[in-house]
């Protein structure tokens, strides 16, 4: 099977890879990119885990081809916060206590990233909805919530569009 | 109470920063030069003889490395205990349960690793499976292990006091049976293992684990490789919850996968793999008899319960043993009986698991609701009446030394306005109550103990050497709080050397609930012994007496007079300069009876503390569609002393998601004859952040006189009360006791629907 | 879990899809969204050889106001067909049915309406990996002869659990397929086969380009209910979508589909009449039609989505009272009206 070339952009990095078509997003940034971040929790588009911003939207990985996002601008994990530090939503998962092991934390980042990117100013029962399709087993989410309220406090704008 | 710098102090977890940036390394996420891809063949089967492995053309496809299936062993079975050997993790004789490991393959990729199983032929005689624990106990069942006369895997019997006769002085006395499904853990991250050989033949191996000693040894004897030639390795893990504790199959196969190409391999499981080929937890028939006096104080009990253990022991004489002990330990009682069986079927395999036995929790707390309401008492009055207390010895002779259980309860009812609510809530609203307790601690022989090592670095820092492993609880957090604390540092200047066979001591791993008590202890210890050796260093520099100096803030300084000081950097610079390298060594063993065995000896004291927690619920029933809206939810937990609040809350909010708000209302597996029907997180219900209700958490501190500052387990106890909070407080809102767990939408209707026909019956 | 190899086409315009549509044939797949179709190919239900990626084809994508009704691009996302003003304002049924779907962040961005619509049936027996349904014979879903939903059934009982379908069919929508061949319009009702094992009127060389929502009159108002275990990502184990026509307080017209019973969507036309002329606050009426729909609907419910049938039968009961309840008091004006 030969590959194809997909061209597109991660966390503000042009990025050209050589695909093969079955292959997913979440494949291509963990194995060819190296951006092991992003994780594979179910494969089937249900936990979260994999959640990243395509175009400022918040997709499933493990359910979107490499050759789907050709010229689309991908944020994940990594690309959170700046030269200058960290997201305020990063800062607040740290200091409200909302990561325990860890493996659902990217995925909700992405998450509600997405969901600060379009509504700066949610309220709790926009954030349970933003985040309803993510699962995470440790926290009871409460915390995550709580969190994501705190970033949302802190950032009266969002810090970058990206479409 | 003294004043402490860290501990007891809300403190950011220091593993955090490397989680939110995705940073943090995963199993799966390590990649090594010239690493293969793992993959396993597994029985389409759940009970056949193995007559032939074919692997061939397998062998022949471009990019397989190696094959391996039970011809590649040494044949022998491995079991948690001597007397439950009874598993091969690639078998030679026969395939007990639908997913069973039957060969592996190593591949340059993962497509041809898959290609290569379909071309591995398996021949297999199919034989008769059984499904179900009571049918597999009856005569003529289908033998599952030829070791192990009628399916029974354990049996538990534990006898104290009376029985008979509290029974004959009872008032009421009440049998009822309650059942539940198996569970499953649904640990975020999904299995996986990658292994490596040195040219020394030194194994490094990393996998999810809740204690890398106890995976080494296993490993060792499996490998028949020296065990300081098994190097567990340090990984971020995504949780445990009970499980990943024993030695896998798959870290087997992995690591004679390395061993056999000579190249590094990763084994990553699929959702499907993690839920089927792990564990999961065991359903449950539990017939509880209880007896009590007028004032509701329980004078017998007997408990005999049937437990659906699948395919293998696993930790069976635990999980047997859990469930009861639990009970004991946290109601009073003189005289009780325990029949514990935990059977084989042709099931995937079950173990311990956080919220251990949904049907023997609720069921002993919806009896006490029962007796409670033939009495006249309500439910709050009734635990107080049989709430363990300091100073007393469980059934199996456990002394209890701290425990606040009746403080637990006063708070949570305070908080939760029991007194406002109990039987004055509208229509389909209900409240309710459940109480448990936990151990921190089991038997572990000679591994029950921790050992660390502190050493200093000379720019004033120190590294912490432990086996202490964090499965996502902030065990890592706990130990740099309590080094830092001992030691007079910060805690960025700690540094952490943990969970490494290869390094650190021998440590009982997570899922005993030991990590503070024992793990953290030790910590404390070895940094007590470290900076006594300062004060030795310091003391003769300041021309002051050991005992009057303090540690603090980077300064070792006489007490009271702060300026009389050194910079600890400056201390250890200075020992250095005599020719005294200051290092400490510190080990914690507690002092349980060596002779209590599970199943021989099943009593003495078990560990040295126990955690005492209460949950209350508030839900409102929907009586058109029988869901349930949980309103609020107060949890209150005797924790012997909190190290640290912010962790706590965390630890117990995630234990009323998965006891209360998924164990209780939606968890449940559903099988088709050996199949699981809901593998993944579609089809079993794990709870959502957009269903969770407000959760108030109350800290509870009795002081532990053992437990490090008075620490003793906190993660595991509301996961069990939430359960049963969650159980009494929908059975409150429609008026009927439910027996079958967990309380799915149906059965409430249905027993809403039935209520109302035998209602309008006595009323024709 | 991996996907297996196919070949990918990557057509610009429409035309050009339908003509890799056709030569693909029954070999290819479209690949709207891929949140449905991706999950079957990992699960080996579906091994196309081709997958035809409709990424470049803007044209498909879009609300327009046509000729007295809503065409609704079959490509748009679900996110933007709730969010038009539109579809809130005459197809409200249709914004409540779709934002129930799975999760904002699985589906709603990247899923299709017109994928939703034309979501393959599920069942438990079959929607799985591989792996678990190897060791014995496939269903007649899977190509084989045998059902394990239903003993001794000599077709597929498979269950449509989709919630675009059940609200399109209730508002009397319409779909466009095209192919080389030309273009073909037909009632919703249509697309749908009652075969499990294909349960959609889809030729291998047609694409859905549009779907189609009539305009009712003045005082239409529509509502969709469903009932799962949780809040979000689950599937519906039983559905149910309304439209009400009302003229002078009266209905004039109503329209009742249930869902996750049986292979398509259920239209209840039994139920639908006993509610004609009656007046928009007979709520006495609301429930004998219920009833009659939950009867109609008890036949096909097989137990295969993971809740009882018992259970998800009667729940057609309360949620087609809860919809028309609404869908009536919308209409009315009062409530949470459009």
């Amino acid at each position: 099977m030969s590959k194809r070339i997909v061209k597109f952009r991660v966390n503000g990095e042009e990025v050209e890879l050589a695909v093969e078509p079955h292959w997913t997003l979440l494949e291509a940034l963990r194995e060819e990119l190296d951006l092991t971040g992003t994780k594979e929790g179910c494969s089937e588009g249900v936990c979260g885990s994999c959640t990243v911003l395509v175009d400022g939207a918040p997709v499933r990985a493990c359910l979107t081809l490499a050759l789907e996002v050709e010229g689309r601008e991908i944020l994940t994990v990594e690309g959170l916060g700046g030269p200058d530090g960290l997201d305020p939503l990063q800062r607040a998962f740290i200091e409200r206590g909302a990561v325990q092991c860890g493996f659902c934390t990217s995925g909700m980042l992405m998450a509600a990233k997405g969901l600060l990117l379009e509504n700066p100013n949610p309220s709790q029962e926009d954030i349970k909805r933003a985040l309803a399709g993510n699962i995470c087993r440790c926290t009871g989410y409460i915390k995550i919530i709580e969190a994501v309220e705190e970033a949302a406090s802190l950032s009266p704008t969002p810090i970058h569009e990206s479409r | 109470m003294p004043e402490y710098s860290y501990i007891g102090k809300r403190m950011p977890r220091i593993d955090s920063l490397a989680k939110v940036t995705g940073a943090a390394k995963y199993t799966a996420d390590l990649k090594f030069p010239r690493m293969l891809v793992g993959k396993v063949l597994r029985s389409p089967l759940p009970h056949a003889r193995i007559l032939n492995i074919d692997a061939s053309r397998a062998l022949r496809l471009p990019g397989v490395k190696a094959v391996v299936t039970g011809k590649d062993t040494y044949g022998e079975k491995w079991g948690v205990f001597r007397y439950t050997q009874d598993q091969m993790f690639l078998p030679l004789d026969k395939v007990r349960y639908f997913g069973e490991e039957v060969a592996a393959v190593a591949a340059t990729d993962e497509d041809t690793a898959l290609e290569a199983l379909e071309l591995i032929k398996v021949d297999y005689e199919e034989l008769p499976a059984v499904f179900d624990p009571m049918e597999a106990i009856a005569p003529g069942a289908p033998l599952i292990h030829d070791d192990f006369p009628q399916n029974i895997n354990i049996h538990v019997h534990i006898e104290v006091g009376d029985v008979e006769g509290g029974f004959a002085k009872s008032y009421l006395v009440r049998e009822d049976t309650f059942t539940a499904a198996e569970e499953s853990y649904f640990q975020g991250e999904p299995y996986a293992v990658v292994a490596r050989f040195d040219l020394d033949g030194n194994l490094e191996i990393w996998m999810p684990n809740a204690g890398p000693h106890m995976k080494a040894k296993p490993l060792s004897n499996a490998l028949r490789i020296p065990l300081h030639k098994v190097h567990v390795r340090k990984i971020a893990i995504g949780g445990a919850f009970g499980g990943r504790s024993e030695i896998s199959p798959a870290d087997f196969i992995c690591a004679l996968l390395a061993r056999k190409t000579g190249r590094p391999v990763k084994i990553v499981y699929t959702r499907e793999e993690n839920t089927v080929c792990t564990r999961q937890g065991h359903s449950m028939i539990a017939t509880i008899k209880t007896g009590v006096d007028k004032t509701g104080r329980v004078l017998a009990r007997d408990v005999t319960c049937y437990m659906d253990g699948g395919a293998y022991s696993s930790t069976g004489p635990i999980a047997t043993s859990v469930p009861f002990l639990c009970m004991e330990q946290a109601y009073k009682m003189d005289s009780v009986r325990y029949n514990g069986y935990r059977i084989y079927t042709n099931k995937p395999i079950r173990g311990m698991i956080r919220v251990h036995g949904r049907a023997f929790a609720c069921g002993v707390d919806t009896q006490l609701d029962m007796i409670a309401e033939e009495l006249g008492m309500d439910p709050v009055e009734i635990r107080l009446v049989n709430a363990r207390e300091a100073g007393e010895y469980t059934p199996t002779r456990s002394y209890v030394a701290s425990c606040a259980m009746k403080e637990t309860i006063l708070k949570a009812a305070e908080k939760a306005r029991w007194k406002e609510k109990w039987g004055k809530l509208p229509k389909w609203r209900g409240i309710g109550i459940g109480c448990n307790s936990v151990q921190t601690g089991f038997p572990m022989g000679i591994r029950g103990g921790s050992q660390a090592i502190i050493k200093f670095n000379e720019d004033g820092g120190a590294t912490v050497i432990s086996g202490v492993v964090d499965n996502g609880q902030g065990n890592d957090n706990m130990l740099v709080q309590i080094a830092a604390e001992e030691l007079g540092l910060r805690p960025e200047d700690i540094q952490l050397v943990t969970a490494d066979t290869e390094v650190t001591p021998l440590d009982p791993g997570a899922y005993s609930q030991v990590s503070t008590f024992i793990g953290g202890q030790a910590v404390r210890l070895a940094a007590q012994d470290a900076r006594k050796k300062l004060f030795q260093i310091a003391a003769r520099a300041l021309e002051a007496h050991p005992d009057d100096l303090v540690a603090r803030d980077r300064m070792i300084f006489v007490k009271g007079v702060p300026h009389k000081g050194l910079p600890i950097q400056k201390v250890i610079r200075m020992g250095l300069s005599q020719g005294i390298s200051v290092a400490g060594e510190g080990s914690y063993w507690p002092k349980v009876d060596p002779k209590r065995e599970w199943v021989q000896n099943p009593y003495g004291q078990m560990c040295e503390a126990f955690s005492f927690g209460t949950t209350i619920a508030e839900v409102e029933v929907d009586p058109e569609t029988g869901k349930v809206k949980v309103l609020e939810v107060v949890a209150a937990q005797d924790v012997g002393f909190a190290l640290n609040p912010l962790v706590l809350e965390g630890q117990f909010q995630g234990a009323v998601a998965m006891g209360g708000q998924g164990g209780m209302l939606t968890e449940y597996h559903f099988w088709d004859g050996g199949r699981v029907m809901n593998p993944t997180q579609l089809e079993y219900k794990v709870p959502l952040a957009i269903d969770m209700p407000r959760i108030h958490t109350i800290i509870v501190e009795s002081v532990d006189p053992k437990g490090p500052y008075g620490a003793k387990e906190a993660g595991m106890s509301i996961a069990m009360s939430a359960a049963q909070a969650y159980s009494a407080a929908i059975c409150n809102a429609i008026g009927v006791y439910l027996k079958d767990y967990p309380l799915t939408p149906e059965k409430i209707l249905k027993a809403i629907r039935e209520k109302e026909e035998a209602g309008e019956k006595t009323h024709q | 879990m991996r996907l297996p190899r196919f070949d990918y086409l990557e057509p610009h315009t429409l035309e050009e899809a339908l003509e890799m549509r056709s030569e693909a044939g029954e070999k290819g797949e479209v690949l709207a969204g891929g949140t449905d179709l991706l999950v079957r190919m990992k699960q080996r239900l579906k091994k196309p050889s081709f997958l035809i990626t409709l990424k470049h084809l803007r044209e498909l994508e879009g609300v327009k106001m046509e000729e007295g009704e809503l065409a609704i691009g079959a490509k748009t996302s679900l996110r933007d067909v709730i969010r038009s003003p539109w579809v809130q304002r005459y197809a409200n049924g249709l914004a409540e049915a779709l934002s129930s779907v799975g999760a904002y962040t699985i589906q709603h961005v990247r899923g299709t309406i017109g994928g939703n619509l034309c979501q393959d049936t599920r069942c438990l027996y079959y929607n799985q990996s591989a792996f678990w349904r190897s060791g014995r014979a496939p269903c007649h879903k899977a190509g084989g002869k045998i059902c394990y939903a239903r003993e001794g059934s000599d077709r597929c009982r498979s269950t449509n659990q989709s919630d675009g379908a059940t609200a399109l069919l209730a508002l009397d929508a319409r779909v466009t397929l095209r192919s080389l061949r030309g273009e073909r319009t037909i009632p919703v009702s249509d697309l749908f086969t009652m075969k499990g094992e294909a349960p959609l009127d889809i030729r291998s060389d047609e694409i859905l380009t549009t779907i189609r929502i009539p305009i009712a009159s003045q005082s239409a108002a529509s509502a969709y209910e469903r009932i799962s275990y949780r809040s979000a990502i689950d599937f519906p184990v039983a559905c149910a979508a309304v439209l009400i026509e009302a003229e002078d307080k009266t209905i004039r017209r109503a329209r009742i589909a249930v869902g996750a019973m049986g292979n398509a969507p259920l239209l209840m036309i039994q139920a639908a009449e006993l509610l004609q002329g009656k007046p928009l606050e007979d709520e006495g009426a609301w429930k004998r039609a219920a009833r009659i729909a939950m009867d109609h609907a008890s036949a096909f419910a097989v137990n295969n989505v993971g809740a009882t049938v018992e259970w998800r039968v009667s729940m057609v009961e309360v949620l087609v009272r809860r919809a028309l309840r609404r869908a009536c008091e919308a209409a009315r004006g009062i409530g949470e009206g459009p």
